[in-house]
């Protein structure tokens, strides 16, 4: 046996034995937590069972628009418009990280029920816009960027 | 919306779209009350807004519109052809097909009477598909019959609809008897609120008080030497009372019309509000919501309210209204009933989809037929469902429309065509069909 491959083998032994059991006495709170501690600064949160569901009723949506005709959206700004309730909920429902982008389209919902009963694959959409709301972090600034 | 209590009544209909509506209105004209449970619309408000019956299926590429087979005779080659198609498993009462069309004219007026030949429309990508049926505002784009030059309306800025690609597509059938085509630009929707319209937005704009007129005379400022007919992005009006394609053509002096739609569809989803419309008139009492029940005869709970029918048709769609529903197998959710029919090497009798593995079902080659994309129930002529042993499951439960598989209803050029006709059977059939109130016979759940 060489030396560097002893010298490997009490590297991994050392990290297995003394410095992970370590670690796992000294830190702090549940995993969850550890975890938003990670990455909440990236936009990134637990995926909770709710959210689970609330993506799976979303992917049943195949994007067709009819939602948009009884959609109050269309009164909105220009470029909220283009965007769409349904691209929102679409493209966000599953990464938290870009979820404030579709911030002004999903504040621009004036949450009447119109769009619910018009998806032919019976997509609960207000649901989803509110479940997206209340998970879209409270005070995010956008950072300062060209405009 | 709230529970009003139970409701009991001849038919219970179950699904809003085409079919469901036919149905329904079929079984009313019979005399039977009616009750249609749905979730949503249906998947017609995602069609073209027209109704292709059938092509003919023995025309070369080649073949001139004139010399095609009539409407009924394409649908008469077709069953011969496809076995496991619908309109074949009907048997004799395909001879009932034009009844049907002339029925379905009847009870939406928004759609023209059915002509012997099909009309030729113009597709946004190019191409054109014969219609059996199809709104009074296409009719005008039908290039079998068009004379003289056909002014192709491109709404300048806009990305919605290709006008160059639409006349390019009439202009190479010109060998079948297809009209010169030429593009007319107008700078329709040039203001700011209209700049990034969709097209339900665009439709709006045009009903509005004087924007129609102003358009027609838009269009005759600019309209090419000789032309003798316009034929409109798929965008004038989401309402048929505002008459948008008449009041354009009377300002501009020719015959306006629309060429059909892709996706989002304003004429299909003008054809929704016109089903629904006469749904209402005709007394056809609506339950929205969900749908939970053993079959025909039992209570069933639609919408939070209890619905008791002496015979249904289950009129639920495919894979978009979720009459099928991919899990894992097919399925048939709300009543459990096998999933037999497809076309191509499944079309034999007996041939359990759920019971082939998925990748089975698709083919690598785009070209050829895809058996998951034709799968649905298998009925007898009666358009009753099979079960595994070949028999109805129930006496009084009949199928329309895309749940009845067999056939691609996307794709090869029949969907809403079945839908009018299996609809229309299968209502008059369940408002005929005897018997009295009483629990379901075994074996509806399979």
């Amino acid at each position: 046996m060489s030396a560097s491959r002893v010298v490997a083998l009490s590297y991994l032994a050392w990290r297995a034995l003394v410095a992970h059991p370590w670690k796992r006495l000294a830190q702090r709170g549940t995993g969850a937590e550890r975890f938003v501690a990670s990455y909440a600064g990236e936009g990134l949160v637990p995926t909770r069972p709710e959210d689970r569901a609330i993506g799976e009723a979303a992917s049943a949506c195949i994007g067709c628009g009819l939602c948009e005709a009884g959609c109050a959206l269309s009164g909105a700004a220009a470029s909220v418009r283009d965007l769409g309730l349904r691209a929102a909920f679409r493209l966000y429902s599953r990464g938290t990280a870009e979820l404030p982008l579709a911030r002004t389209a999903l504040e621009a919902c004036a949450a009447c029920p119109g769009c619910d009963p018009l998806c032919p694959t019976g997509v609960p959409i207000t649901r989803i816009v509110r479940h997206l709301l209340s998970r879209l972090p409270p005070s995010y600034n956008p950072p300062p960027g060209p405009p | 919306m709230t529970a009003a209590g139970s409701l009991q009544t001849d038919v219970l209909v179950v699904g809003g779209g085409l079919a469901g509506a036919l149905a329904a209105l079929a079984a009313r004209d019979a005399g039977a009350t009616v009750a249609l449970a749905r979730r949503s619309p249906g998947a017609t408000a995602l069609s073209s807004g027209a109704v292709s019956v059938a092509p003919d299926p023995t025309a070369l590429p080649s073949t001139t519109f004139a010399a095609r087979a009539g409407t009924v005779e394409s649908a008469r080659r077709l069953a011969a052809l496809q076995p496991g198609h619908p309109y074949a498993a009907a048997g004799v009462a395909l001879d009932r097909l034009w009844e049907s069309l002339e029925f379905a004219a009847r009870e939406l007026p928004l759609l023209a009477p059915p002509s012997p030949r099909p009309r030729w429309l113009a597709t946004p990508s190019g191409s054109a598909r014969p219609c059996g049926l199809c709104q009074r505002s296409m009719v005008a784009g039908d290039l079998a019959e068009a004379k003289g030059i056909l002014a192709v309306v491109a709404p300048r800025g806009h990305l919605w609809f290709d006008a160059g690609l639409v006349a390019g597509g009439v202009n190479r059938l010109a060998a079948l008897g297809a009209p010169r085509a030429v593009i007319a630009r107008l700078d329709l929707f040039m203001w700011e609120e209209a700049a990034l319209g969709r097209p339900h937005d665009l439709a709006r704009l045009l009903e509005a008080p004087g924007a129609a007129e102003a358009v027609g005379a838009m269009l005759r400022r600019s309209l090419p030497a000789g032309a003798a007919a316009a034929l409109f992005p798929p965008l004038l009006g989401l309402s048929t009372a505002a008459r948008v394609p008449e009041r354009i053509a009377h300002a501009a002096g020719i015959p306006v019309a629309e060429f059909l739609s892709d996706l989002p569809s304003v004429p299909g989803l003008r054809l929704a509000a016109a089903i629904d419309e006469r749904l209402a008139a005709a007394g056809v009492e609506l339950v929205r919501g969900e749908l939970a029940g053993r079959g025909p005869g039992e209570a069933v709970s639609a919408g939070g309210r209890e619905v008791r029918a002496r015979s249904w048709v289950l009129a639920s769609g495919r894979f978009v209204g979720g009459g099928i529903a991919r899990r894992g197998t097919l399925v048939e959710p709300l009543l459990g009933i096998p999933v037999l029919a497809s076309d191509g090497p499944f079309s034999q009798a007996g041939a359990h989809l759920a019971s082939r593995p998925a990748a089975s079902l698709t083919r690598r080659d785009s070209g050829s037929a895809q058996p998951l994309l034709s799968a649905g129930l298998k009925v007898d002529a009666d358009l009753r469902p099979l079960g595994l042993d070949g028999r109805p499951v129930h006496e009084r439960l009949f199928a329309a429309g895309a749940v009845i598989g067999g056939h691609d209803q996307a794709a090869d050029g029949t969907g809403l065509g079945v839908a009018v006709f299996t609809g229309y059977l299968a209502g008059r059939s369940a408002a005929a069909a005897g018997g009295r109130l009483v629990p379901a016979p075994r074996g509806v759940r399979a």
